[in-house]
């Protein structure tokens, strides 16, 4: 007897019955996913066909790869073997069935051993990853997930085609056994038939498991588009088009002429946001990172997706119909979809979001979550003028003194003069320009940071200027408020008077004016080179232009400001600036670089009440207790002074002190 | 026959301030222009009211009275004011830039078919004798100054608190001219069925001219009683920073500040307040500011008119011990 495997053994001519299953199977797949296609592009346009090397490599590394998935130990290694054995398995079929079809006849002799082993191993990881994932969903249950009767049902579809398979594989290997004893290398169907079959095995218990595994697994392809299956497809896609920018939101193109704003019906999100629907599994690590869920506030992350899927899906039954019969392409018109703030999002959720993006960092398919909620804020503010109505005295004072707190405008420069900082009216012959923003123009505490990052770049001999009075708010917390007019108008001033003093490079003291001005005022025409503090002082560091001669005495704890971690990638140059302080320890907090916890005033939400659930400050500020480092150092105005409340509000004033890292470097230096 | 004339608001028995404010400054152009200075005054039962307005420089006071001017109403005071004027031919009418004479002035100016400057800061004349104003613009941040041509009457409606009160001579009397005006209920237009307090006669804190607020150094809800004392006594209403309202010690109703209520009262006292940016948002525009904190280093300080650096439980009880001796005095 040959060394190798027959195909439709035992099965005979009735085996033939199985191309027609199969043939059915697959059309069915082709049909829903050709449906599925045509539902995404009730989506509005969006460009993502760009940089295609850049997007395939992604695909490798995280769908081959697995590299977002594994970075969760137990879900990764479940989710990594069931991954990995299918993709072994598939391949396996693939090479049997050229193997038969082809006449190669190549998988004989050793080849063939080591593909029994492989293929069983494969079909061994798959089970075990299987096991883990029921275990993991009925017996530990984390909170992370939520239970549907579907997801049963695909996790013993799974099982029952890898089991059955093994069983079949069992029954030939006992009728076998005798004649061919390298079937020991099919080592889990060798421990098969000695575990359930007599010696000898049985033709009749073959032949009907064979058609078991056979259906099942046709079933499994039939139901891969109309279950949590999907994401076998749409996590390829989501992953393929994912957002390769820097984390910008989106213009609003002619803001004059357009009609409406924002988003409120389902069709009004593009095809890239309703293909990310149904990538989402529900795994959850978007809610367990997310500050507002962990602060018992009205929004989850996971919910909000899910949800706008729940009406994606009603709203393309009546699309689906005519597509069906075959309706002209005018009949499929969009707009029928319901509302859906009110009905599936509630305005609480809207407004709880931080803009944190550690919903996006986390998501192992790329989901963009919180851009979403940004579009239905531009819907809620600029189409209905609802928001919380704190936020009126904010925009009033931005339009009428470019800056949220309403101070007069023409103080913006005065902490400048006392300090003797010059503006670019005085002298426009700088290398760099200094934008200060509204905090450390106003606000006293952030004066002193200002300042202090002004002292720096003259001791470094760094020639800059400031705008004084011609500054205006960049615009950040406007346009995630949803007040995107407002945002534009002062995007187009500060332009204007940017470029009018030849402006080239900038440096920010606020993370928040740098996103805007380096990632999103390219949107404009404003192509400056944009820099924050860490990155020039770091830099200034490394080059002894900046010489610290005090140590830090103290023990310190880094606080990742979330616009410049997770929005610019800026996580070592704070800490190369900390270890330069020469602090007695610099230890970590638990949640820290990407994982960093917000300080709860992004996304506009500083000028908002915090009215539902905990403070997310006081929760951050837990953090750093933990740590037990006596001060917290930031490198945002923002942040700076969320925690100094924080510290404040559970009377920590003994214990803690939350200063900038710029204060403690103009120390250090001794300007 | 020419005249300055000045609207003279009266609520609940009393002339608004802002009359006297607007008498003082249009005695001077009435001598200038030598024309007589007049008032007018509508309502019911207050012609007692009317001859007091000479220690202020008022001449003559024109009084409508009648059941139809019990309460103000837009249709009844317009037609009113129109018929005097239409009777004496003033060049020039001023009217307080309250609620009621900021409705008042416009609906008037309207049905005159003539120009109207609102909200002024200054008033005068011109060198032809022309009404001549200064105007804020843009939250302050510009002044507008007005000339008028000269068609008339000239109006101008005048921001309360904005020319401080001349002195009085309480030996003047104005003489005191009656005039009957009949009003239809349709020119009425609408009719007063009465008010309702909202919020329990509690003075809501935007409209308070004084107010008493505490903050984080208040150190708990029982000791914002002394404020509500000290507000009492000055008639002034309490507020509260954030961190007062956060901590569950004042109602969120009470909130001063960014993302609470804006306010911009005469007086306003802070005690135990640091002055968080967040806060100074809400309260900066105060004419006067009175600080009673620990910490000399507190932002407040360098906001305040008047700062006190000391225990505020110290402050406080001794601040209403003064209050209550000197209106025992007086």
């Amino acid at each position: 007897m040959e060394v190798a495997r027959e195909l439709f053994w035992n099965v005979g001519r009735a085996g033939n019955l199985a191309y027609l299953i199969m043939g059915i199977a697959v059309l069915i797949f082709i049909y829903a996913l050709y449906e599925r296609i045509m539902m995404w592009r009730r989506g509005g346009p969006e460009r993502r066909c760009d940089r295609a090397g850049e997007r395939l490599w992604g695909v490798i590394t995280n769908v081959i790869g697995q590299l977002r998935v594994l970075r969760e130990t137990y879900p990764g290694l479940m989710h990594g073997l069931l991954f990995w054995g299918f993709l072994v398995l598939m391949v396996g079929a693939a090479l049997d069935a050229l193997d038969h079809y082809s006449g190669l006849h190549f998988l004989k002799g050793r080849v063939y051993l080591g593909f029994s082993f492989i293929t069983d191993l494969a079909g061994l990881m798959a089970l075990v990853g299987a096991v883990l994932a029921l275990v993991r969903r009925y017996v530990i249950r984390p909170r992370a997930l939520d239970n549907k009767p579907e997801d049963a049902f695909v996790l013993l579809l799974i099982i029952g085609v890898l089991v059955t398979g093994f069983l079949v594989e069992g029954a030939r290997i006992a009728v076998q056994a005798k004649e061919a004893p390298w079937e020991r290398w099919s080592f889990v169907g060798w421990t098969a038939a000695g575990w359930f079959f007599e010696p000898g095995g049985s033709l009749g218990w073959h032949k009907a498991l064979w058609w078991i595994h056979l259906l099942l697994s046709f079933l499994f392809v039939a139901v891969i588009v109309n279950t949590k299956l999907l994401h076998i497809i749409s996590a390829i896609l989501s992953t393929y088009f994912r957002n390769l920018k820097p984390q910008a939101l989106k213009p609003i193109e002619n803001l004059e002429e357009a009609e409406t704003f924002g988003v409120n019906r389902i069709e009004e999100f593009t095809w890239v946001d309703l293909m990310q629907l149904d990538a989402c599994i529900r795994c959850g690590r978007c809610q367990e990172n997310c500050p507002a869920f962990l602060t018992d506030k009205p929004l989850n992350p996971k919910d909000v997706i899910q949800d706008l899927k729940a009406a994606f899906l009603e709203t393309s039954r009546p699309f689906l119909q005519r597509l069906r019969s075959w309706g002209s392409e005018d009949q499929q018109g969009n707009g029928e979809g319901r509302p859906i703030i009110g009905e599936r999002i509630s305005e609480d959720a809207i407004w709880s979001c931080t803009t944190c993006a550690a919903c996006i960092e986390q998501c192992p398919v790329f989901v963009e979550q919180f851009p979403k909620l940004m579009e239905m804020r531009r819907y809620l503010t600029l189409m209905e003028s609802r928001f919380p109505q704190e936020l009126q005295t904010a925009f009033r004072n931005m339009e009428n003194n470019s800056n949220p707190w309403g101070i007069g405008m023409h103080m913006r420069g005065d902490w400048a003069k006392e300090a003797g900082v010059k503006t670019l009216s005085e002298d426009s012959d700088v290398e760099f320009l200094f934008y200060v923003g509204c905090a450390g123009s106003f606000d006293d505490r952030n004066k002193k940071v200002a300042l202090a990052v002004s002292r720096l770049l003259e001791a470094a001999g760094i020639k800059f200027g400031i705008l004084g009075v011609e500054e205006g708010c960049c615009g950040d917390s406007a346009r995630r408020l949803g007040n995107e007019y407002l945002y534009q108008i002062m995007v187009q001033q500060n332009i204007e008077t940017m470029k009018k003093y030849g402006v080239k490079k900038i440096v920010t003291m606020c993370p928040h004016c740098y996103n805007t001005l380096k990632n999103e005022y390219p949107q404009f025409g404003g192509d400056f080179e944009v820099y924050h503090y860490v990155e020039l002082l770091s830099e200034l560091l490394a080059q002894g232009r900046l010489k610290p001669s005090k140590a830090l005495q103290l023990e310190v704890t880094y606080h990742d400001s979330c616009y410049l971690g997770r929005y610019n990638g800026l996580y070592e140059e704070p800490r190369r600036i900390i270890k330069a302080l020469k602090p007695k320890a610099m230890k970590e907090m638990e949640r820290s670089r990407s994982r960093s916890f917000c300080c709860g005033a992004g996304g506009g939400r500083f000028w908002m009440e915090e009215h539902l659930g905990r403070r997310i400050n006081h929760e951050r500020m837990a953090d750093v207790e933990r740590t037990g480092a006596r001060m917290v150092i930031t490198s945002c105005p923002f942040c700076l002074t969320m925690l100094s409340d924080a510290i404040k509000e559970k009377e920590l004033e003994e214990r803690f002190e939350a200063k900038d890292l710029a204060e403690l470097l103009k120390e250090a230096v001794g300007v | 026959m020419a005249g300055v004339w000045v609207y003279a608001e009266v609520k609940d028995g009393k002339v608004k301030k802002v009359t006297y404010e607007m008498l003082g400054a249009a005695k001077a152009m009435a001598q200038k222009k030598e024309e007589p200075l007049c008032a007018v005054m509508i309502g019911k039962d207050i012609s007692s009211l009317a001859p007091e307005l000479g220690a202020y420089g008022a001449e003559r006071v024109f009084v409508v009275e009648g059941d139809a001017f019990e309460r103000y109403t837009t249709g009844a005071y317009t037609k009113a004011v129109c018929e005097l004027v239409k009777q004496h031919q003033p060049s020039i009418i001023l009217f307080g830039a309250t609620i009621n004479g900021k409705d008042l002035s416009a609906r008037v100016a309207g049905r005159l078919g003539v120009g109207l400057a609102t909200d002024c800061t200054e008033i005068g004349l011109d060198d032809q004798g022309n009404l001549k104003v200064k105007r804020p613009m843009f939250a302050g941040k510009v002044y507008a100054e007005v000339v008028f041509s000269d068609r008339k009457p000239q109006m101008a409606s005048v921001r309360p608190n904005a020319l401080g009160v001349p002195e009085a001579d309480p030996s003047r009397k104005a003489e005191v001219e009656k005039v009957e005006v009949s009003v239809s209920p349709e020119e009425m237009g609408y009719q007063v069925v009465g008010f309702e307090q909202v919020g329990g006669g509690k003075i809501d804190l935007t409209e308070a001219e004084i107010i008493v607020s505490g903050g984080r150094g208040m150190k708990g809800a029982e000791n914002f009683k002394m404020l509500e004392e000290l507000a009492d006594l000055l008639g002034g209403a309490v507020g509260a920073s954030r961190a007062a309202v956060d901590a569950g010690w004042r109602p969120q109703s009470d909130q001063v500040g960014q993302s609470g209520k804006v306010v911009s009262p005469n007086l306003y006292i802070a005690c135990g307040i640091s002055g968080a940016i967040q806060h100074l948002a809400g309260m900066g525009t105060s004419k006067i500011i009175v600080a009673i904190n620990k910490d000399p280093e507190a932002p407040i300080f360098k906001k305040a008119d008047y700062g006190v650096v000391d225990d505020l439980f110290k402050v406080v009880p001794a601040l209403i011990e003064e209050i209550k001796k000197l209106k025992a005095q007086s």
